[in-house]
C-alpha cells in the first residue's frame, strides 16, 4: 500500500481514524484513516462497492463504526445519532436523490432549515407572531437558496414532478439549509450531462470559496481533477493513496484499481 | 324550512357522532402523520371517556371541565406510554398498540370502582351540538397552525423518510414523542366525547370495533392532510344511515365494499393534498403544450456519463 | 391429579387452536408483511363450511375438515388477489393492506352472520368424533386429542417448510424484499399464492376443529381465535413457527388452570398481563432475532 507522503494545507476539519466497519462477516471499510482539510473540496473516489458510500454513512451516523474514532472539528462524533451528527453541521446528498414526496421544491428545502428554527411548538400553535416571523424569515432563506441553484422559479412545484438534474439541485439547496460546515456530496454529477455536471462543479467550488467544506464522492475523473484540491482513493474499504488529485490519480495503483490494468505514470 | 327542521331532528345526532369520531380519527391521524401505525387512540379514548365519566356522574362536574379533564387524563398516559413504545420496530408497535387495546378491556372490565366493571357506566348529561362544535373547530384549529409549522414539516418528513429526515437535524424520535402526545390529548377527548354522546360507556366502546373502524375511516378520508381525518368520520359515520335506505339488508357488506374499493383506487384516501398539486402540475403543462409548440427539449436527459473510462478518454 | 391431567390436556388442546391459528397470522405478518384483521374470519368461514358439509350434504367429518380446510385457503386466496395484490408495489402497502384487511373483515364477518342466521350452530351427535377415550386413569374427549395430534402436525410441517425447502426460502426471501427475491428466479407471485394459501387453511382447520370441539360455529368464533392467536405470535415471535406454537400452548394452559384454581374473571387478565409482560420484556418473542428493537 502506497500512501503519498502529500502534506495536506490547512487544519482537517473532518476525521476518520483507523475506522473498521463490518457488517456480519464482511468488511466494508477496513482500517481507514481520512482527514478532509478545512475549507476544500475533497473528492472520495474508488471503484463501485470499494465502500465510498459506506464512509458518508459512517460519516452522518447512519452506521456506527465497528472500530475506529470519528472526529469532526474537535468533537468525536461516532456513536452520535444522525441528528445530533446534522445539528454540529454536517450535511448530505444523496447518491439517488431522496428528496421528500409529496413536499414541493420549497418545501424540501424549508424542512432542510429545520435547524434554523427558532420557535417553539407551542409559539407556532398558538400562532404567535415571534413564529411568523420566523416562519417567513426562513422561507426567505429558503428561496434564496432556491436561486442560487437557479430553480426559485419552481418553488411551488411538486419535486417528484421536476426532471432528475432539478431534483440533484433542489437537494443540494435543501442541504445547504442547515448552513452547514461540511457538506457530503454523493456523485452529484451521476446521471446529469457534462454541461449540468459542469455547473454543479461550478456551484460547489462558490460555496467552497464562501467557506464551505466538502467532500465529494465521484465516479467521474474529470470531476475530480477538475474540481477537487485532494481526495482519497479507497478500494475493497481500504486506503489506496490520498493527497492532491493529480497525483493520486497517477499513481499506477490507483490506475489498476480503477482500469484494471497497470499503467506508468 | 319545515323540511329542514325534519332533517335536522333525523339526523343531528348523526352529526354529533360524526363530530365525536372526529376526535378519534384526528388522534390516529396524529400518530400516523408522523409514520405509526398504532391504535392506542383507543387506550387514550377509553381513560378519556371514564375519565369524563366519573368528573360528570361522580362529581357532577360542568361537561366542558369533564372533556378537559379527558384530554389531560389521556395527554398523560401517552406520555407515560410513548417512550415504551418508541423503543419498538414499526412492526412491533403496531402489535403491541393492539395487545394493549385487548389489554384494556380486561382492566376496565376489572376495575369496577372506576369503570363500573362488566356493567359499564351510565352518563347522565348529554352533550350539545354546539359544545361539540366548538370543541372540534378548536382541536382543527390546532391542527391547522400545526400542518403549516415546523413541526408539520417534520412530520412529513419523519414520515417519508425517517433516515433522510434525520441528516436534516430532526430527531424521529422527538418528532413521534410529540405526535404521541397530540394523540393522547385528543383521543381523551374524544373518548369523552363518546361518553357524553352515547351516555353509556362500557370496556366493549373502547374495543377492536372502534379501532378497526376509526383506522378505517382515517385513511379513507385521507391521512395526509388533517382535514382527511374529519372527512373520513363524517363518511364513515354517516354511511350506515345511508345504506340503511338504500339497501337496508346488505348495509355491512356494502360499507366494507365501499371501503374496500376507496383503498384501491384511491389509496392515499379521499383528500390527498399531493393528488391536488400533481393534477394542479399536469393541467399547466397541458396550457403550456398548448401555447408554446413545438415544445423545448426537457431537461432529464441522462447521459451514462458515470463510466470512468469514457470520462479520461 | 386426574382432574389435574385432564385439565392439562384440555389446556394444552385449546393452546393447540390458538397456536394452529397463529402460525398463519404469523406467518402472513412475517412473509407479506400484512397485518391481516379478516384472519378469523377464514376460521369461521371453515367452520361454516364444514357444517354444511356435514349437516347438509353428509359427508363424514374428515371429509368436512378437508372441505373446510382448502375453502379457508381459498378464501384467503381471494381475499389476497382482491385487496392485497393492488397495494404491492405502492409505498405505505402496511397501512393500505391492513384497512383492506379491515374491509374484508366487515364483509365476511356480516356475510357469515347472515349465512348462521346470527346464530351459534354445532354439529349434531355423532356427527363428529364426540367420544372419549380412555388413557389409564383419565377420559380425554376425541376431539382433544385431534386437535393436538393436528396442531403438532401442522407445526412442525410448516417449520420444516419455512425453513428447510426452498419455497421457505423464497418465503423468507419474499419477506425480506419482493424485488430481491423475484431476482434471485423466486417467483414472487406464486410464493405469495402459496403463502396466502397456508395461512388460510391453518386458520381454516383451527375454525373447523375449533367449531367442533366448542359447539361454537359462528362468526364469532373467527374473532375469538383472532385475539388470543395474536396473542400467541405476540408472545411467540411472530416470525417463528416454534415460538408461536410453544406461546399458544402456554396460553391455553395457563387459561384453563387459572380458570380452574382462580376464577374464571381472571382468564383473560392473566393472559394479556402475560402479553404485556413479553410485550415490553422480551419484544422479540420467546426465540426473537431480528431487529426487532429500533437501532
Amino acid at each position: 500500500m502506497t500512501v503519498s507522503a502529500h502534506q495536506d494545507q490547512g487544519a482537517p476539519l473532518h476525521e476518520l481514524r483507523n475506522v473498521m466497519m463490518r457488517f456480519g462477516g464482511v468488511v466494508a471499510v477496513d482500517n481507514l484513516t481520512m482527514a478532509i482539510p478545512k475549507g476544500s473540496v475533497h473528492g472520495l473516489i474508488g471503484p463501485n462497492g470499494a465502500g465510498k458510500t459506506t464512509v458518508i454513512n459512517l460519516i452522518t451516523g447512519m452506521f456506527f463504526p465497528t472500530e475506529g474514532t470519528i472526529h469532526f472539528a474537535g468533537k468525536r462524533t461516532d456513536g452520535k445519532q444522525p441528528h445530533e451528527i446534522a445539528a454540529l453541521g454536517i450535511s448530505r446528498t444523496y447518491q439517488n436523490v431522496r428528496l421528500f414526496s409529496g413536499m414541493s421544491a420549497l418545501e424540501q428545502v424549508m424542512t432542510g432549515c429545520y435547524l434554523n428554527r427558532d420557535s417553539s411548538l407551542f409559539q407556532s400553535f398558538l400562532g404567535m407572531p415571534i413564529a411568523r416571523a420566523n416562519w417567513r424569515r426562513v422561507r426567505e432563506k429558503a428561496m434564496h437558496l432556491l436561486e442560487r441553484v437557479s430553480m426559485a422559479d419552481r418553488a411551488d412545484e411538486l419535486a417528484e414532478t421536476l426532471s432528475y438534474g432539478e431534483q440533484r439541485r433542489i437537494e443540494i439547496a435543501r442541504a445547504l439549509g442547515s448552513d452547514p460546515q461540511l457538506l457530503l456530496l454523493d456523485e452529484p454529477a451521476a446521471g446529469m450531462n457534462q454541461s449540468e455536471a459542469r455547473e454543479i462543479g461550478k456551484l460547489v467550488h462558490e460555496l467552497c470559496d464562501a467557506g464551505l467544506t466538502v467532500l465529494m464522492v465521484e465516479h467521474n475523473m474529470s470531476m475530480v481533477t477538475e474540481f477537487c484540491q485532494s481526495c482519497t482513493v479507497i478500494n475493497f474499504g481500504r486506503l489506496l493513496i490520498t493527497g492532491d488529485a493529480a497525483t493520486c490519480l497517477a499513481d499506477p495503483e490507483v490506475q489498476a484499481a480503477y482500469f484494471g490494468r497497470k499503467k506508468h505514470a | 324550512m319545515e323540511m329542514l327542521l325534519d332533517f335536522w331532528a333525523a339526523y343531528s345526532s348523526t352529526v354529533v357522532f360524526a363530530m365525536v369520531n372526529s376526535f378519534i380519527a384526528l388522534s390516529m391521524y396524529a400518530v400516523l402523520s408522523a409514520g405509526i401505525l398504532s391504535f392506542t387512540t383507543i387506550v387514550f379514548a377509553a381513560i378519556g371517556g371514564f375519565m369524563a365519566a366519573q368528573m360528570i356522574a361522580g362529581a357532577g362536574l360542568p361537561i366542558s371541565v369533564a372533556i378537559m379533564g379527558a384530554g389531560l387524563a389521556g395527554l398523560a398516559a401517552s406520555v407515560l406510554l410513548a417512550p415504551l413504545f418508541l423503543r419498538l420496530e414499526t412492526h412491533w408497535m403496531a402489535l403491541a398498540s393492539l395487545a394493549l387495546v385487548l389489554i384494556t378491556r380486561v382492566v376496565v372490565l376489572n376495575a369496577p370502582a372506576l369503570t363500573g366493571g362488566v356493567n359499564g357506566m351510565l352518563v347522565p348529561v348529554r352533550v350539545g351540538v354546539m359544545e361539540m362544535a366548538i370543541w372540534l373547530a378548536l382541536v382543527a384549529l390546532v391542527f391547522y397552525r400545526l400542518h403549516h409549522s415546523w413541526y408539520g414539516l417534520a412530520t412529513r418528513a419523519v414520515r417519508e423518510d425517517p433516515s433522510v429526515a434525520a441528516t436534516m437535524g430532526i430527531s424521529t424520535w422527538r418528532i413521534q414523542f410529540i405526535a404521541f402526545a397530540i394523540s393522547g390529548a385528543v383521543g381523551g377527548i374524544g373518548g369523552a366525547g363518546m361518553a357524553v354522546t352515547l351516555q353509556f360507556i362500557s370496556a366493549d366502546t373502547y374495543f377492536l370495533g372502534a379501532a378497526f373502524t376509526m383506522i378505517a375511516s382515517t385513511v379513507l378520508g385521507g391521512s395526509f392532510h388533517w382535514f382527511g381525518p374529519i372527512v373520513g368520520a363524517f363518511i364513515f359515520t354517516a354511511l350506515p344511515t345511508l345504506m340503511q335506505s338504500i339497501v337496508p339488508s346488505i348495509q355491512d357488506v356494502a360499507k366494507g365494499v365501499v371501503l374496500l374499493v376507496i383503498m384501491i383506487y384511491l389509496p392515499r384516501g379521499l383528500v390527498d393534498p399531493r393528488a391536488r398539486k400533481l393534477r394542479k402540475a399536469a393541467r399547466e403543462r397541458q396550457t403550456l403544450r398548448d401555447h408554446h409548440a413545438p415544445l423545448e427539449p426537457s431537461h432529464d436527459t441522462i447521459l451514462p456519463g458515470k463510466t470512468s473510462k469514457e470520462a479520461k478518454a | 391429579m386426574q382432574l389435574f391431567l385432564e385439565q392439562l390436556i384440555n389446556g394444552v388442546s385449546l393452546g393447540s387452536l390458538y397456536a394452529l391459528f397463529g402460525i398463519g397470522f404469523g406467518l402472513v405478518f412475517a412473509t407479506l408483511g400484512i397485518l391481516n384483521t379478516a384472519h378469523g374470519a377464514y376460521a369461521s368461514w371453515a367452520a361454516i363450511l364444514g357444517y354444511y358439509a356435514v349437516e347438509w350434504l353428509q359427508v363424514p367429518f374428515p371429509m368436512a375438515v378437508v372441505i373446510g380446510t382448502v375453502g379457508g385457503g381459498l378464501i384467503a386466496i381471494i381475499v389476497d388477489q382482491v385487496g392485497f395484490q393492488p397495494l404491492r408495489g405502492r409505498k405505505g402497502g402496511m397501512l393500505g393492506a391492513l384497512i383492506t384487511s379491515i374491509a374484508f373483515l366487515i364483509v365476511l364477518d356480516s356475510l357469515a352472520g347472515t349465512a348462521t342466521g346470527h346464530q351459534s350452530w354445532a354439529f349434531r351427535p355423532g356427527h363428529y368424533p364426540d367420544g372419549l377415550i380412555d388413557f389409564g386413569p383419565i377420559r380425554v374427549p376425541q376431539m382433544q386429542v385431534i386437535i393436538i395430534a393436528a396442531m403438532l402436525i401442522v407445526g412442525i410441517g410448516m417449520h420444516l417448510l419455512v425453513q428447510r425447502t426452498r419455497i421457505g426460502a423464497a418465503m423468507r426471501a419474499v419477506g425480506w424484499n419482493e424485488e430481491a427475491a423475484s431476482l434471485g428466479g423466486v417467483n414472487a407471485r406464486v410464493v405469495i399464492l402459496i403463502t396466502a394459501f397456508l395461512a388460510g387453511a391453518t386458520s381454516g382447520l383451527a375454525g373447523v376443529l375449533g367449531g367442533a370441539a366448542t359447539a361454537n360455529i359462528s362468526y364469532q368464533l373467527g374473532e375469538g381465535l383472532l385475539l388470543k392467536g395474536f396473542a400467541a405470535v405476540v408472545v411467540g415471535g411472530f416470525n417463528d413457527v416454534r415460538g408461536t406454537i410453544i406461546a399458544g400452548v402456554l396460553l391455553g394452559v395457563t387459561e384453563v388452570f387459572v380458570s380452574q384454581y382462580l376464577s374464571s374473571t381472571y382468564r383473560d387478565g392473566v393472559t394479556y398481563v402475560l402479553l404485556l409482560g413479553f410485550l415490553f420484556l422480551r419484544p422479540r418473542g420467546l426465540f426473537g432475532s431480528g431487529s426487532f428493537i429500533r437501532a
